[in-house]
């Protein structure tokens, strides 16, 4: 039977897909939230989510603005900070999975959450970024959260404010750091990263849109396996979760 | 000891050029009372550090307090950016030196522990260890670990001349209670040369002594202590108060532009002659009420 679901939707659902059970989680606000939320109340009843500023484990009750807002904070198991979830669990190496967010990504998978211009002519000033670059640094895998555009998805990124693969085969690896993206979710396609060369590749199409939909709103060419499938859409009660549990009032999905 | 004093006389013991940790998180816990006074009293040339830039910070740059920011990124949440800290940067007028939360965090952690350096697995590979690098020259640097061999990143200690912490509860002696998450507080507290305490109230030191647990700051590292009501208002003190969403847009608006946010300063700094004027103007009890904390959900 056909559901109707919004491409947010999906993206949630494919993020919560990443999370195995009892996985440490470290998550931004948005999209990455009603996926950790998800996975916990689906498949991953046992996972440990983690907020950077020094929450663990909340259960909000109420849609937050960010991580600044106690709404964000409810019920947590443990209010510490900094030191203790970015440096004594994810510096330390405790953290599965990060999922991360941001203005541009390119093709190995380096994020860009500082600025978007030439950064020594014109540029704009964003955000920068807060337990980003911490995250992309030392988590076991990450996972890109983005939508599907050329301006998002670019040859060549103004600011590289967290690692990838950064240029590519083995230069993560040379740099001294481990981990780096496994997936980039966006709201046409997934990806993966081959396994030499750190190109990304296309994983499967969401339904409802062509190889050239996803090849043509990129601002580079990814690695496209000679079959590629659609993924998977979301299950009824994935939805009505999301709907009426997690996001009610479409703060994250918009 | 007793340290208690009024909010002026806190912060005329801050010299300009002083560096100033600041206890916000971006809509959350800002230093904003100590702010406003800060610009009141022409302090000028001021470095600024904190882990995630926030409204006390970016409230000090916009009002041409702030020669200098060490941050690790920031916002207002979903309410807007950090306006008056982008514009800075994009007109080259402040130097603004740009780490993650952790860097920043542990560049505190060395002070706090006395330690030379700090080695970060953070930073490796990115532009903004690029850029710190052509800044600063000399706040990171790399050594070869004498166990292993491997290469490091290492962060030179942030020693702020003073931390400015806004918290829950605290005795005249400044022994501190901060509810909620603390983010990077405790470590500006303990790298810092001393602390200036604001606290929503104080206590006697029976209380304290009562619940010792609680207390994250030892009073040995507070200078001064001032009880101050609604201290970080617009924004939220946990089971306290909530942020006022009104006066946060009011801001965002504001610092659009150095014009509009010159007439906010007018208003809301300059035009009132302390903290308690200021919570008059933006509505006195009546509306401060409203944003009492309900007891259960801590907002």
């Amino acid at each position: 039977m056909d559901v109707d679901y919004t491409p947010s939707e999906l993206m949630a659902v494919a993020g919560a897909r990443e999370i195995k059970d009892r996985e440490v989680v470290a998550v931004g606000l948005g999209l990455p939230v009603v996926a950790a939320f998800l996975a916990k109340r689906t498949h991953a009843p046992n996972m440990t989510m983690l907020f950077e500023l020094g929450v663990i484990d909340s259960e909000p009750v109420h849609t937050g603005v960010g991580l600044a807002d106690p709404r964000v904070w409810y019920r947590a198991k443990v209010l510490s900070g900094f030191v203790d979830i970015l440096g004594a669990i994810l510096h330390k190496g405790r953290v599965d999975v990060g999922f991360l967010g941001g203005l541009e990504t390119d093709q190995y998978g380096n994020l860009n959450t500082t600025l978007i211009g030439d950064p020594r002519g014109k540029f704009r000033h964003m955000v920068g970024s807060g337990g980003a670059n911490d995250i992309a640094s030392s988590a076991k895998r990450n996972i890109l959260i983005m939508r599907h555009d050329e301006r998002k998805l670019k040859k060549t990124i103004s600011f590289v404010t967290s690692p990838g693969y950064m240029t590519g085969g083995d230069s993560r690896a040379k740099a001294g750091l481990s981990g780096g993206p496994t997936r980039v979710i966006t709201d046409k396609a997934i990806f993966g990263f081959h396994p030499e060369t750190k190109q990304m590749m296309l994983i499967s199409i969401h339904p409802g849109n062509t190889l050239e939909d996803v090849l043509g709103t990129m601002g580079f060419a990814p690695v496209v396996p000679p079959q590629v499938p659609y993924t998977e859409p979301p299950e009824k009660d994935q939805l009505r979760l999301i709907r009426e549990v997690i996001d009610p009032g479409k703060m994250y999905m918009g | 000891m007793d340290k208690l004093t009024t909010l002026a006389e806190a912060v005329a013991s801050v010299p300009s050029g002083s560096h100033v940790a600041l206890s916000g998180f971006p809509i959350t816990r800002c230093a904003m009372a100590f702010v406003r006074e800060v610009i009141r009293q022409g302090i000028k040339g001021l470095t600024v550090s904190q882990c995630v830039g926030a409204m006390d910070g970016d409230m000090l740059v916009g009002a041409g307090a702030v020669e200098r920011l060490i941050y690790g990124g920031g916002s207002l949440d979903r309410f807007g950016r950090l306006n008056c800290v982008n514009r800075g940067i994009e007109d080259g007028s402040l130097q603004a030196e740009e780490y993650s939360s952790l860097s920043v965090a542990f560049r505190y952690l060395a002070g706090s522990l006395g330690l030379p350096f700090m080695p970060i697995r953070s930073l490796v590979g990115s532009d903004l260890m690029r850029r710190i690098r052509e800044h600063t020259g000399s706040d990171v640097a790399d050594i070869v670990d004498p166990f292993t061999g491997d290469n490091w990143l290492v962060l030179k200690p942030l020693l702020p001349d003073v931390s400015v912490l806004v918290v829950h509860a605290a005795d005249a002696e400044g022994n501190a209670w901060i509810m909620g998450p603390r983010w990077d507080n405790v470590e500006q507290a303990k790298a810092g040369k001393r602390t200036i305490i604001i606290a929503e109230r104080v206590v006697p030191t029976e209380v304290i002594r009562r619940h010792a647990e609680r207390t994250v700051i030892p009073g040995l590292l507070v200078s001064h202590v001032v009880e101050l009501p609604f201290a970080a208002h617009p924004t939220s003190v946990f089971r306290e108060y909530d942020y006022d969403a009104g006066e946060i847009e009011k801001y965002v608006q504001a610092t659009s532009t150095p014009a509009a946010f010159e007439a906010y300063l007018n208003e809301y700094v300059y035009g009132v002659k302390d903290h308690w004027e200021y919570l008059e103007k933006v509505g006195g009890m009546k509306h401060l009420n409203t944003l009492r904390a309900d007891p259960i959900l801590g907002y």
